[in-house]
């Protein structure tokens, strides 16, 4: 899952880059309103975590323009700016949710995980694909109860793909989905992860679907 | 800061009211003019016809003194009858009489020769020495009682200068005091009817020059009631500097409360931030500085929030004409629960408002008082929250209801107190509800909380109605 976050305070910047990775996310940061409306309407972020007070062009501006260019990603407003009157403006410039400072990191993360997840059409935060469980509250992978180790890609993967399963995921909606964007990409390396991942899942349930891309098939519960 | 009184003091007498300034001056104008011209009008007019009897007497008199003959005998005659039948009609009341002056040939002798009307009186007149060519006015009583208007002159025959005689012309005064009287009371009547419809002119006239003033009052009011933002419409030249001028200081109110809040605003933003990096950099480590800083800037948030909603206090209230309909408010606010609560998949449920529903004040304090309590009621409902937004005397009032665990009565009163939480384990400052009454009561308003139907607590929220 790849993360726009949109913050003009570096230190806090940091903070949520380092917060939001740990989480399993690929995380973008933008400094300002121009660079943030750029990235937002180019890149298929999962999620855009905006601050109001930007620099250049203000984050509820921001915010409208992606709106009316179609961008439908979940936006979480993260600002200073906590009156009601101010949440109704951000609700209705297109906010999906809108957390005022200064926050828990944990409550933000919360508040993440529920707008991708409400995006995908998932109820639970466990998301269970056959024997598979991917918690997406403590970012853990356990298979039939054993906690699986992954590594970040790894993680982010299979997390893209529990997200959707039955749906053809191709290479390169995983690719953009699954690395910042100043990360050196290669669609090949995809393949690498997949298959460490089919070394560590239950056989088949990674199906390649050629030409197209890959599916999680979730064989039926016993 | 305390509601702005804007009712006018007590007017002190007519000194107060501009209305009766200008009629009391305009009337004792009026009735000062009508007297003295109807007095100068009286006067002329009664001298004039003074002067005309009198003229008229002296010609019967130089009449008679052209007919009066001595004959040999020293007996005065007339050569002929005088011109007016009236000296010959007994009591006509125009009469005269020859009196013979007393000197050193002889006595004085009253009424030698009179006008047939005397009949068979004689006219006493009072004693006084008449010079030659000289006339006297005397005013004497006639042989009826009548009050007499006399003219008298003597006169030396020139048969018998050493006897001179008295000539005397007299005629009833009543001729001449009663078309003066007349006319006193026809003028006094004219005069009467001109000063009423000078008077009314009058009254018209400062009525409509005022009703400008009237009808700023009501705008003016309309403004207090916040059932306008400005004054409207134009008036008339001398009024409209005065209303600019006003317009002027209410935008200037508004300019600044509003500039008052940005800065707040911003001052809120500025600080939050710092704190959100300090309270996440705490978070990541153990320790008791770590401790210390969590703390610190637990404390300092909740200062932060209370400064802040002071601050947004004080600009409540402070600029009148203010009105805000209530069913936008209420449904933005609900769209915000929708998203924030959103987690928790509660049925919010808003009740149509009734039409033109408005509260009178500011927008983002309503925003402030309505998102606080609905906010709360989402924290603690169980599956549902319902808005319900009422019309009542000169107010409306808005029942929040949740189904939540609801709160003890004795509780009640207290979560309104600064600070005070009912749960430490709920996310916020506890501020929000006692900000939601404050700012409440700054409108004349107030909130309280009793139990619902629905379960849990219903928060009820009256203010004034626009």
């Amino acid at each position: 899952m790849r993360i726009l976050v949109v913050e003009d305070e570096p230190r806090l910047a940091v903070q949520l880059d380092v917060a939001l990775r740990a989480a399993g996310y690929a995380v973008d940061l933008a400094a300002d309103g121009r660079n943030a409306l750029h990235a937002g309407e180019v890149e298929p972020y999962d999620a855009v975590v905006l601050d109001l007070g930007l620099p250049v062009i203000d984050g509820l501006t921001v915010l409208q323009r992606w709106r009316a260019a179609g961008r439908t990603m979940p936006v979480l407003i993260l600002t200073a700016r906590d009156a009601w009157h101010e949440k109704v403006a951000g609700i209705d410039a297109g906010a999906d949710d809108y957390l005022t400072k200064p926050f828990h990191m944990e409550e933000l993360l919360a508040r993440v995980r529920a707008l991708i997840r409400r995006a995908a059409g998932q109820a639970d935060t466990r998301l269970a694909c056959g024997p598979v469980v991917l918690d997406t509250r403590a970012s853990r992978v356990t298979v039939d109860g054993r906690v699986l180790t992954l590594t970040g890609h790894e993680f982010r993967v299979l997390d893209y793909l529990m997200h959707r399963p039955g749906e053809i995921v191709s290479r390169s909606e995983l690719v953009e989905h699954i690395y910042a964007q100043d990360y050196d990409r290669d669609s090949n390396t995809i393949e690498v992860f997949v298959g460490r991942l089919r070394k560590k899942l239950p056989p088949g349930m990674i199906e390649t679907v050629r030409g197209l891309g890959y599916r999680l098939a979730c064989p039926p519960q016993t | 800061m305390s509601a702005t009184n804007l009712t006018p003091p007590p007017a002190g007498g007519w000194r107060g009211s501009l209305r009766l300034r200008l009629l009391a001056g305009t009337l004792a104008w009026i009735v000062a003019t009508l007297a003295v011209s109807g007095w100068a009008l009286a006067q002329l007019f009664g001298q004039h016809l003074t002067r005309q009897f009198e003229a008229e007497l002296s010609t019967h008199l130089d009449q008679l003194a052209a007919n009066l003959v001595v004959d040999a005998a020293g007996a005065p005659a007339l050569r002929g009858p005088l011109g007016d039948p009236r000296f010959a009609r007994p009591y006509s009341g125009l009469y005269w009489q020859a009196d013979r002056l007393a000197n050193d040939a002889g006595p004085a002798e009253r009424g030698v020769l009179r006008a047939r009307s005397l009949w068979d009186a004689v006219l006493v007149v009072p004693a006084d020495a008449l010079a030659d060519g000289e006339r006297h006015v005397h005013r004497v009583e006639g042989p009826d009682g009548e009050p007499l208007r006399m003219i008298e002159r003597v006169l030396r025959p020139a048969e018998q200068p050493e006897r001179p005689l008295r000539l005397v012309v007299a005629a009833d005064e009543r001729h001449l005091t009663q078309p003066v009287e007349r006319f006193n009371g026809m003028l006094a009547a004219a005069l009467a009817l001109l000063g009423a419809g000078l008077a009314a002119a009058a009254v018209a006239q400062v009525w409509i020059g005022l009703r400008p003033l009237a009808r700023l009052r009501e705008v003016l009011a309309d403004v207090r009631e916040g059932r306008a933002a400005a004054i409207d419409g134009r008036f008339p030249t001398e009024v409209q500097p005065l209303v600019d001028e006003f317009n002027g200081v209410l935008a200037r109110n508004a300019e600044i409360v509003a500039r008052a809040r940005t800065q707040a605003g911003n001052l809120a933003h500025a600080v939050k931030t710092p704190l959100a990096v300090l309270a996440n950099a705490a978070a990541g480590e153990s320790g008791p500085f770590a401790t210390l800083v969590a703390e610190q800037v637990g404390a300092a948030r909740t200062q932060v929030d209370h400064h802040l909603a002071r601050a947004r206090a004080a600009a409540a209230v402070a600029s009148p004409g203010q009105r805000t309909p209530l069913a936008p408010v209420l449904e933005g606010l609900m769209r915000v629960m929708a998203r924030v609560h959103g987690e928790r998949g509660l049925a919010l449920e808003l009740a149509p408002c009734p039409d033109g529903l408005a509260f009178r004040g500011e927008a983002q304090d309503l925003h402030e008082m309505l998102g606080n309590l609905l906010d709360n009621a989402c924290k603690w409902a169980r599956r549902r929250v319902e808005v319900r937004a009422l019309k009542r005397d000169g107010l409306f009032a808005v029942e929040i209801d949740d189904d939540g665990p609801g709160l003890a009565p004795a509780l009640r009163e207290e979560v309104f107190g600064r600070g005070v939480r009912a749960d430490e384990r709920a996310p916020g400052s506890g501020l929000g509800l006692a900000i939601t009454r404050e700012l409440a009561r700054l409108y004349g308003g107030d909130v309280t909380l009793d139990a619902s139907p629905a379960g849990g607590l219903r928060a009820t929220l009256v203010l004034p109605r626009a």
